[in-house]
């Protein structure tokens, strides 16, 4: 401490100064105060305690402290027990339950068996007991079950947008119902979707038969434009049922039906069948596909003809005008010129083939196509003799037509007070010129059901929350007409009411549950039998055997296709008149799953775009209007406008131009927010599915699309084999023909420990994917997402390369070597994008998934022993030794395993960058943690994972296959027990996983066929899981006939012909070409 | 000092003057020469002690072994089972079924308890449980990490007894952790199945032994051959 200055001394004379009176009294205080720095106290320690003191207390408290929290604090938090006061009936903490439920969707409910882990629906599976299912699912049902526990679905009952009570709604529903009896109907109008609900049915035609109200259907696509037809065409009510397994010949007339036509899971499973193949001798279906967009049913098709969707007609008529004969050929055929640039070849030999199988191909026209496609294409079944053998007419109730335009014009002339919306999001979905909105203005009351509070939502005076149809009573048809329950596995989250309720209430009818609803119309199916017996086997099952609707014989009526055939001139696009195509989205519908985070993340099949859709545009539509990818272009269609970025996609059809519908919606949750552009607004009444006239203009901005896969080619090298039917007759073992040359490694410096393990071990687990069946429809990813608890990333984090997806679809482009300006430079996208061999591609998928090779490269290069073989050939991934260094991912040649960056289940993918500020509520998290299978670890930041072959559901096996053997030796897991998730979900069976060590199980014989092979085999890694070769079916006769697949003569041109040599038997060390291992 | 002819330093202080070897002692005292013994002994006893106590206070043995909560309902397992001789599958009846053995709903107390002890004060939670539907809190003992996917009924349907994880807990007044239930503990049997595999019938037997270790290992040998059961060591077994 410096002393002060010393204070000045009293000046000798003159006057005296003070600064206080203590100075000028001259205390003792103040003369110390003046030598202080500081105030007592303030430096020194006069408490009793010394500050030595102080110190020993305090680290005696501390080390007490320590004790206490080595003693208690470290232990783990105590829990408790709850067990039941009262156990529920056959229930048991920790063993899951199965019931039975279906999922209503537009083209016929979808059979199903739903996981229930202690109340809480966790899995959704197919009904595999249904005769019209082989428990295979489509990748919407897979996903469903996010929606369930949205934390962004609608969960308030609101009165002109502020919250009220359900009972307060309830009310109002009562005084609505008076109001009904008393003779209010005649204002009522109730808009509701299209759903085979029986006993909605029944609830609608009392509503509009005893109190005369109007129901109008609306659904954003139309997609039952062939049944519509059909009742046309035939002159009853009937649905079309195509069986793609009988037809050795299909022709698809703009019809995606492996893809976005209604049942699409069912239409796969029939394909698949054709597309078996498993000895030389056998056959197999062609299809040819006509159509603009590059679907997955094109990518899947022998032959594809690319036209614009307003040609399809055309070309449609050119093939009739070579069918039909006779009587059953309309007036006008002979008019109608193919558009111009279709050779007229691919128009006869299609046409020939059709005729060589006359009751064993198919016609199809897709839902975007006019009616009088559809007509064209039932004259084509009729004069080929199809229907009743590849085309069965089912008995169907009568369909209704969608009618909202006249109930726009009921609304604008007065005629409705009270609209009733049932699901329907019509502010945003419905064609733009009925201006829906103002139309919706003139009701005086709009009460409406929804899941989400949408577009229309703030247009409503009454708005209530639906229940989600896990949480309902319901009942509805299935595609084939069979009556299938909707049970609920829990109660509703949030007090959502189901339309029946609704409907009920409103109809004032005698109960308002839903299940006595569904109950009385079960018991007008069963007529006099034992009712309760029936309704308990109804529940168990999932379905009412033996009501499956029956086929009925229709006589063709030729009228409708000679009335409309004359009309049949459309315009067809150019440069300046572009075509649109308004197509339904492979990942969110029509907007229904925009808030699906799944769906979102999924790549799209085709383009592999993920959280977005595009402008799809051909190359050559681009280059001559002057874009490129992710530029931003503004899209006029007769004075409306859109705004979105463009996507080159190879195989599109010129000027035409591909727009997804359900995207850049404005009021959504936050997982659908600002995803993608708005298409809605350019459609318009009558030009919902495609229109011509648009056009386009460069914006000169840029915008991010995130695409999972931007290399298309193969370039030459053998990932996805295949052969033409006629080759594989041939050399059946093409595919084992185009293995590398093995490297000279004779004897492994190590020995594999599996190998001394393989005969002591029960099982050897093993999966083979037969590409011949797969059509790429993505259903395995949307499993496995559930079933595995994989979360999602955030189109920012996918643009980096880190989704976490345990199984994605690799799909190639194969283009013709002609056209190719073949380099050996790996090209992305941007430069691909203008090479002319992506005009007419051959499309491949391949499911690409762990393989759990043998001779892992993966588990050598771990430094923690966190990557193992287990004695069953798993390669297991141990989360809590993993460390993070990714040595792993960056050592595997498949590019199948996937790294936490971020704890992508605890943060928001909005967050992700926000640190300790980006996590996500708790509330919220309690909701979506209960999505998550508890049977698999939910893995934390800087953890690498990858798929298990679903391990948790084969130690399941295992331990009730141990437990059922007791004090036996019948431990081995028969058969057909259990099966991966992937391979559960697959409506085309292409994915099959088993015990290798049983020669009779179907993996080890699916491995004996001579198309087996594995993906990079040059690698020796061994992997367990190995690939069908894929077997084309061309006709030699059509003009653009390759003798052998595209793919095929890129390999063949890099590496040598594989039938070059003699040595049929080893199929090994062919490879003289140019290199390139 | 002087170097000598032959280089070597002479330490004999010179003649005269103050010897400086004297004012270094006077410096560091004489004990100071064994200081590095004391350091490095003291070093050793001290890291040691803190070595041992780490070991101790980390490992499961130390942090669950013995841990005796107070529960809720003075359950008596040794009232029960050893002097009433109950299974302990009347209460515990899914432990055949599922990975969890279940505590008993209080309804299944009131089967009996309905009839003895009717009016006993220390079940007044467990008859108001039954009559209010409230759950008993039962303060959880036995737990493994989240991670870890034990099944109990593939173990006690193969030959696997309870006493073998939680002691002999028919003995118990009330319910403690007996065993560390550590992976090594896990790993320890499931190298060497034979030790514990035991008849099915005497698998709630929690008195049973085996007439001798070499019996015990026959019969083990037998079972494994017999039973096929497997020495799993694999992460997979119980980690998903």
């Amino acid at each position: 401490m410096n002393p002060l200055p010393s204070a000045s001394p009293p000046p000798e004379s003159g006057r005296a100064y003070w600064r206080s009176l203590d100075e000028l009294s001259d205390t003792p205080e103040f003369r110390q105060w003046l030598e202080r720095e500081f105030p007592e106290g303030a430096s020194e320690w006069f408490d009793p305690v010394s500050r030595r003191h102080f110190v020993r207390i305090m680290s005696a408290s501390f080390l007490l402290a320590g004790l206490g929290l080595a003693g208690t604090g470290c232990r783990r938090p105590e829990q408790k027990i709850l067990p039941f006061s009262k156990m529920p009936e056959n229930y048991t903490h920790g063993v899951p339950q199965y019931y039975a439920t279906s999922m209503p969707a537009r083209g016929g409910s979808l059979p199903l068996v739903v996981k229930s882990h202690d109340g809480r629906p966790t899995k959704i599976e197919g009904n595999a007991l249904h005769p019209d299912s082989n428990g295979g699912t489509d990748r919407f049902a897979q996903a469903s079950i996010l929606n369930l526990y949205d934390p962004d679905r609608a969960t308030r009952f609101l009165k002109d947008g502020i919250a009220t009570t359900p009972e307060a709604a309830l009310d109002f529903l009562a005084t609505l119902s008076r109001q009904l009896q008393t003779g209010g109907g005649r204002k009522l109008a109730l808009l509701v979707e299209r759903n085979s609900s029986p006993s909605r049915e029944r609830l609608l035609s009392l509503l509009t038969e005893k109190l005369g109200a109007r129901v109008f259907l609306y659904e954003p696509v139309q997609t039952a434009a062939d049944q519509l037809a059909a009742q046309q065409a035939f002159g009853r009510a009937v649905k079309p049922i195509p069986h793609y397994d009988r037809a050795r010949t299909i022709l698809s007339l703009d019809c995606d039906f492996l893809g976005s036509e209604d049942g699409v899971h069912n239409h796969i499973r029939r394909f698949a069948q054709g597309r078996k193949i498993e000895k030389p001798d056998d056959s197999l279906n062609r299809l040819y596909a006509v159509e603009s967009l590059l679907t997955l049913t094109g990518a899947n098709a022998d032959h594809r003809l690319r036209v614009p969707s307003s040609g399809v007609a055309l070309v449609a008529a050119a093939i009739a005008a070579h069918i039909l004969r006779g009587d059953s050929r309309p007036q006008g055929l002979d008019q109608i010129a193919p558009p111009p640039g279709v050779d007229p070849r691919w128009i006869l030999e299609c046409a020939k083939d059709l005729l060589q199988h006359q009751g064993q191909s198919l016609v199809v026209a897709g839902h975007r196509q006019p009616r009088v496609v559809h007509l064209l294409a039932y004259a084509m079944n009729v004069a080929l003799g199809n229907v009743g053998k590849t085309l069965v007419l089912n008995e169907a109730p009568p369909l209704r037509e969608q009618n909202l335009p006249e109930l726009a014009r009921a609304l604008h002339a007065g005629e409705v007070e009270t609209l009733v919306i049932l699901g329907c999001n019509p502010v945003a979905t419905a064609p733009a010129d009925l201006d829906w909105a103002s139309a919706q203005k003139r009701a005086r009351t709009v009460v409406r059901l929804a899941y989400y509070e949408d577009e229309t939502a703030p247009l409503c005076t009454w708005h209530l929350p639906a229940a989600h149809f896990l949480e309902s009573w319901g009942d509805g048809l299935a595609q084939d007409g069979s009556l299938v329950p909707v049970q609920p596995l829990i109660a509703p989250l949030f007090g959502g009411l189901t339309e029946l309720e609704v409907l009920a209430r409103i109809a004032g009818y005698p109960t308002s549950s839903p299940y006595e609803v569904v109950r009385e119309t079960f018991a007008g199916f069963v007529k006099g039998a034992n009712f309760e017996e029936a309704w308990k086997k109804f529940l168990h099952d999932g379905f009412l055997a033996g009501s499956a609707a029956r086929p009925v014989a229709a006589t063709y009526n030729p009228a409708p296709l000679s009335q409309a055939l004359p009309s049949l001139q459309p315009a067809l696009p150019s440069k300046d008149r572009l075509e649109v195509v308004f197509h339904l989205d492979y990942s969110v519908d029509d907007g229904r799953y925009n808030n699906n985070g799944w769906l979102q993340e999924m790549p799209d099949p085709i383009t592999k775009m993920t959280w977005d859709n595009a402008v799809l545009i051909s190359r050559k539509t681009a280059q001559e209007l002057g874009v490129k990818n992710h530029e931003m272009v503004e899209i006029a269609l007769g004075g409306r406008v859109t705004r979105g970025p463009i996507w080159i996609q190879p195989g599109m059809a010129d000027y035409s131009l591909g727009l997804a519908l359900g995207y850049g919606r404005t009021r959504t949750g936050r997982v659908g927010h600002k995803t993608g552009f708005d298409v809605y607004p350019l459609r318009t009444t009558g030009a919902e599915h495609f229109a011509v006239g648009a056009s386009l203009k460069p914006l000169g901005t840029t915008y991010p699309l995130s695409c999972t896969q931007d290399h298309w080619s193969m370039e030459g090298r053998p990932i996805v084999r295949e052969a033409n039917l006629s080759q594989y007759r041939e050399h059946p073992d093409f595919a084992t023909r185009m293995n590398a040359e093995e490297p000279p490694v004779n004897q492994p410096l190590y020995p594999n420990p599996l190998d001394k393990l393989k005969p002591s071990a029960l099982h050897q687990w093993g999966m083979a994917i037969d590409l011949n069946r797969c059509v790429g429809c993505s259903a395995c990813i949307m499993a496995c997402q559930s079933e595995n608890n994989v979360p999602i990333v955030g189109k920012e984090q996918v643009r980096r390369g880190r989704e976490m997806h345990w199984i994605r679809i690799d799909r190639y482009y194969a283009g013709n070597p002609a056209q190719r300006q073949y380099t050996d430079s790996y090209k992305r996208e941007q430069q691909q994008q203008f090479e002319a061999w992506v005009d007419d591609p051959q499309v491949v998928t391949q499911p690409m998934l762990c393989q759990h090779c043998e001779a892992a490269p993966c588990e050598n290069v771990c430094p923690v022993n966190a990557t193992v073989h287990d004695h069953e050939g798993l390669n297991v991934m141990v989360y809590n030794r993993c460390v993070g260094t990714r040595y792993c991912s960056n050592n595997c040649p498949y590019k199948v395993r996937r790294f936490n960056y971020f704890d992508y289940n605890k943060r928001p993918i909005t967050a992700l960058y926000l640190g300790p500020f980006g996590r996500r509520k708790d509330d919220e998290w309690d909701l979506l943690k209960m999505v998550k299978n508890p049977d698999v670890t939910v893995r934390m930041r800087g953890v690498m994972e990858k798929c298990t072959f679903c391990t948790q559901r084969i130690e399941a096996a295992k331990i009730a296959q141990k437990v059922k053997a007791g004090a036996t030796g019948e431990v081995v897991v028969p058969e057909g027990t259990f099966t991966t998730a992937c391979a559960q979900a697959c409506p085309a069976g292409a994915i099959v996983f088993g015990n290798l060590n049983d020669p009779n199980s179907r993996v080890a014989k699916l491995k004996q066929q001579d198309r087996n092979y594995s993906v990079l085999d040059l690698l020796l890694t061994k992997p367990r899981l190995t690939y069908l070769a894929r077997v084309r079916n061309p006709n030699p006769a059509m003009p653009d006939y390759q003798e052998a697949p595209l793919s095929f003569e890129h390999f063949r041109e890099k590496m040598g012909d594989p039938f070059k040599h003699s040595n049929t038997g080893s199929g090994q060390g062919h490879a003289t070409g140019k290199g390139g291992h | 000092m002087a170097a000598d002819p032959c280089g070597l330093i002479h330490c004999e202080p010179p003649g005269i003057g103050p010897d400086p070897f004297d004012t270094m002692s006077a410096i560091f005292p004489k004990w100071t020469n064994r200081l590095p013994l004391m350091v490095l002994t003291g070093g050793l006893l001290v890291g040691g002690a803190l070595v041992a106590g780490a070991w101790y206070y980390l490992t499961p043995k130390y942090s669950r072994v013995g841990y005796k909560p107070i529960q809720p309902v003075a359950f008596s397992h040794n009232t029960h089972v050893n002097q009433l001789g109950m299974d302990c599958r009347y209460c515990h009846n899914a432990v055949e079924q599922s990975w969890y053995s279940n505590l008993p709903d209080s309804a299944k107390c009131m089967n009996c308890h309905n009839q003895v002890l009717k009016d006993d004060p220390r079940l007044a939670l467990v008859r108001e449980s039954a009559a209010t539907g409230q759950p008993i809190p039962w303060v959880q003992i036995h737990r493994v990490p989240d991670y870890v996917y034990f099944n109990h009924s593939v173990h006690v349907t193969r030959g696997i007894s309870c006493v073998e994880c939680h002691g002999q807990i028919d003995r118990m007044e009330e319910v403690y952790h007996a065993q560390p239930l550590s992976m090594t503990f896990c790993l320890d049997c499931h190298r060497h199945p034979e030790l514990k595999l035991r008849p099915l019938d005497k698998i709630t037997d929690m008195n049973w032994q085996p007439e001798s270790p070499l019996q015990q290992r026959e019969f083990g040998q037998r079972a494994i051959k017999n039973w096929k059961v497997e020495s799993l060591e694999n992460c997979s077994a119980c980690h998903r």
